[in-house]
């Protein structure tokens, strides 16, 4: 939809819509929440209700919808209607790629847009993989954390292949971006989906050492974090004796940057059955200010230095700190049970 | 002074430029003037933002906000043909707004009632209900069409999403659900479930996802009835969509994020299949990770308060899983509050992100925090429907 609102001549003024009738809403007595229609607007709805009821499916009807949609991007009768037309016609679908490529500049978190996208995609079959790999890296230019995008690529990659790249593709946006939380879920998204990769327990390894140089990248990035841990998701025992888990902890702990979530980690580990060394021990005490008295346990000890370093959440690590018994038993049971 | 000025330095940065969180901190500067005066992308209209706010003097303007909804609820601005397909939804947060407020006496009762039934799919005979289509209600008018008696037939748009807002505002209101025989609603909503568990809003042809199997749950809840829906092939749905950090995505494998892991936990409460006040029981025998699930929830609440969508993502309105799981005072209600008052319109309602023009949405979830928050005048809210308590 290229023209202005000021050029656009009105449906009623259109010789190739002379024979039809436009079809006006009734929005019966007591409407709640009317709109103030535009003037553009009720034409345009008016003459789509008129195409819809003769259920016309042709050139100057796949036109209609365009103008409707550019109305109301989530008019999902009208999206619907769209496929049926382009289905009668047997329209060229490549087109139809570039008519939601337009639209998608201003309309890129519209549901309907993309699932209008995916059918067409679908459609179109394995050969599209690539053109719509590179469609949502468009997106990801702008919004590199676009949910969207990020769900289409998903299904691109599940449905239609195109897998090889995409680690690599995650590596470039955690360069540009290692706090993009969409770039690190879609990691573990390959890690555990792409078929020729061999599933988490083969590459866990190197992602651990992928995720323990971002960490110490950036200590304050939550993302990093939550990816390390997540590759340990139900394998507890993994957890508990890669010495890398509690070595990044101490390392940032040392270091005294941000270390919210190196202790959130630590006491994790210590309520599935890790037991530390001095080391460790004394770099969690150095945390605690004078005032404050250390514990013999050092669960005890990190919430209570959370509650200092983490204000936000007091009343989270005050209940932890009194629920650690049951956590800790609860974390012994489950390594057993492994 | 300075604290609250490179706060709000912050937002407007943050909010002009669309930065996250941590691009900005490593170009904050500290503003020493008083007085901001910013102009927005297009250069059209300037907004003014005052540093010195005074933002712990404000308080929550109820009246205000009435009047906004009111205003919405008699006629909204052109603008908003852009979203005339949901009326439906922009009613509900209207209605449920003046609800939460206390002021439904602003709506003619009778008229709402009227209007919403109007919106209602009806099959012609037992052979149309089986026919495959879904028999709920319309979002708007132009999704719904009356057959021109040409012989052409017209299938019904009804929708999910649509279906759960008209039971909501009827409710609400207080109408009588004997009245009517719901039960094409639920006979024919088997229709939209996948067979992994989700559910398609409309029989057409949609996206799938957790959203509409939170709008079945509610639905079924409503109506008592759960002969609508597979409860375990849903429940087996959500639990795929639990990902490696806690929070839920909208799909399987899809990131974690605000929305997706209120309808998940939401609709489970709903289905009975988690209990209420998961944190204050033994947390081994539920069916998702609960203590990952808390701490993904409360490190969403950011330094400014607010709560965020997904991790390094800004804040907004938006936020209300922890009081499902038992766990609102683990929450920092004060500097949450202040967060939600700087998105408080001079013109009533609240704006996504402080210094925008207000809109339905997110007004109606700025009146569900206050409300959780136990503001004066405000009615109690049940979290897991998304209706003011007083109605159940």
């Amino acid at each position: 939809m290229d023209s202005d609102e000021d050029d656009r001549i009105p449906l009623s003024q259109r010789p190739e819509w002379s024979d039809v009738t436009p079809v006006p809403q009734d929005d019966g007595p007591n409407p709640v929440v009317p709109i103030s229609y535009s003037k553009e607007f009720a034409e345009t709805m008016g003459y789509v209700r008129a195409v819809y009821l003769a259920d016309e499916r042709s050139h100057r009807a796949l036109q209609l919808t365009a103008e409707a949609i550019h109305f109301n991007a989530g008019n999902y009768t009208v999206w619907q209607f769209r496929r049926l037309i382009l289905e009668a016609l047997n329209a060229d679908l490549h087109d139809e790629l570039e008519f939601v490529e337009h639209l998608a500049s201003k309309n890129s978190k519209n549901y309907q847009l993309w699932h209008h996208r995916r059918w067409v995609a679908e459609k179109l079959g394995t050969e599209a993989a690539g053109r719509e790999l590179e469609f949502t890296k468009k997106i990801f230019v702008n919004d590199a954390k676009n949910y969207h995008a990020w769900s289409h690529r998903q299904w691109v990659l599940q449905t239609l292949g195109g897998w090889e790249d995409e680690l690599a593709y995650c590596d470039e946006l955690l360069e540009d971006d290692i706090f993009n939380n969409s770039a690190w879920n879609q990691r573990y998204f390959v890690i555990t989906r792409h078929p020729g990769l061999g599933g988490i327990e083969a590459t866990r390894d190197s992602e651990v050492s992928y995720a323990v140089k971002a960490i110490l990248t950036k200590p304050e990035n939550e993302s990093s974090w939550r990816y390390l841990r997540g590759l340990y998701k139900n394998s507890m025992p993994s957890f508990v004796m890669d010495r890398r888990v509690s070595t990044v902890c101490l390392t940032v702990l040392t270091t005294k940057a941000n270390c919210v979530f190196a202790l959130s980690l630590l006491l994790d580990l210590l309520s599935n059955g890790f037991e530390p060394n001095q080391e460790l021990k004394n770099a969690v005490e150095a945390l605690l200010p004078e005032s404050r008295d250390q514990d013999s346990d050092m669960a005890v000890t990190i919430c209570s230095v959370l509650e200092i370093v983490d204000p936000m959440r007091v009343n989270y690590w005050r209940w932890r700190k009194k629920s650690l018994h049951s956590e800790v038993e609860e974390g012994v049971r489950n390594l057993r049970v492994h | 002074n300075e604290l609250r000025c490179s706060f709000c330095q912050t937002t407007i940065i943050v909010y002009h430029s669309g930065w996250d969180r941590h691009r900005f901190q490593a170009n904050a500067t500290i503003v020493g003037s008083k007085k901001l005066a910013i102009m927005s992308d297009d250069g059209d209209l300037p907004w003014r933002f005052s540093a010195d706010q005074g933002l712990e003097d404000q308080l929550f303007d109820r009246d205000r906000h009435i009047r906004y909804l009111e205003m919405n609820y008699h006629l909204l601005p052109s603008p908003y043909e852009g979203q005339e397909i949901i009326r439906l939804t922009l009613a509900y947060f209207t209605i449920s707004g003046l609800h939460i407020l206390d002021a439904l006496d602003r709506v003619d009762r009778e008229a709402v009632i009227n209007w919403v039934l109007s919106l209602q799919a009806h099959p012609k005979n037992e052979a149309e209900l089986n026919n495959g289509q879904f028999y709920g209600f319309h979002g708007s008018r132009s999704s719904q069409f009356k057959s021109l008696d040409n012989g052409v037939s017209v299938p019904n748009n009804s929708h999910l999403a649509s279906t759960y807002c008209a039971l909501a505002i009827l409710k609400t209101v207080g109408y009588d659900f004997s009245l009517i025989d719901f039960s094409s609603i639920l006979k024919s909503m088997k229709n939209l479930q996948q067979p992994d568990g989700s559910f398609m809003p409309i029989h057409t042809g949609a996206e799938t996802d957790l959203r509409f199997v939170y709008c079945a749950a509610v639905i079924s809840s409503l109506l008592d009835d759960w002969s609508g829906m597979d409860k375990e092939k849903a429940k087996n749905y959500i639990l795929s969509c639990q990902s490696y950090d806690g929070g839920f995505g909208l799909i399987p494998g899809q990131e974690s994020h605000g929305g997706a892991t209120y309808c998940a936990v939401a609709s489970l409460r709903l289905m009975g299949l988690i209990e209420d006040d998961l944190v204050s029981r033994c947390t081994s025998s539920s069916i998702i990770d609960v203590p990952l699930l808390l701490d993904w929830c409360l490190q969403r609440q950011a330094d400014d308060g607010g709560f965020q969508g997904r991790p390094n993502k800004i804040s907004d309105t938006v936020g209300g899983v922890l009081r499902i799981l038992g766990a609102n005072n683990f929450i920092d209600e004060i500097t949450l509050r202040k967060f939600l008052l700087t998105c408080q319109s001079e013109y009533g309602g609240f704006s996504k992100f402080p210094g925008q023009l207000p809109d339905p949405y997110h007004s109606y979830y700025g009146f569900t925090a206050f409300s959780m928050l136990q503001e004066t005048g405000l009615n109690s809210f049940n979290v897991e429907l998304g209706i003011s308590t007083v109605t159940l």
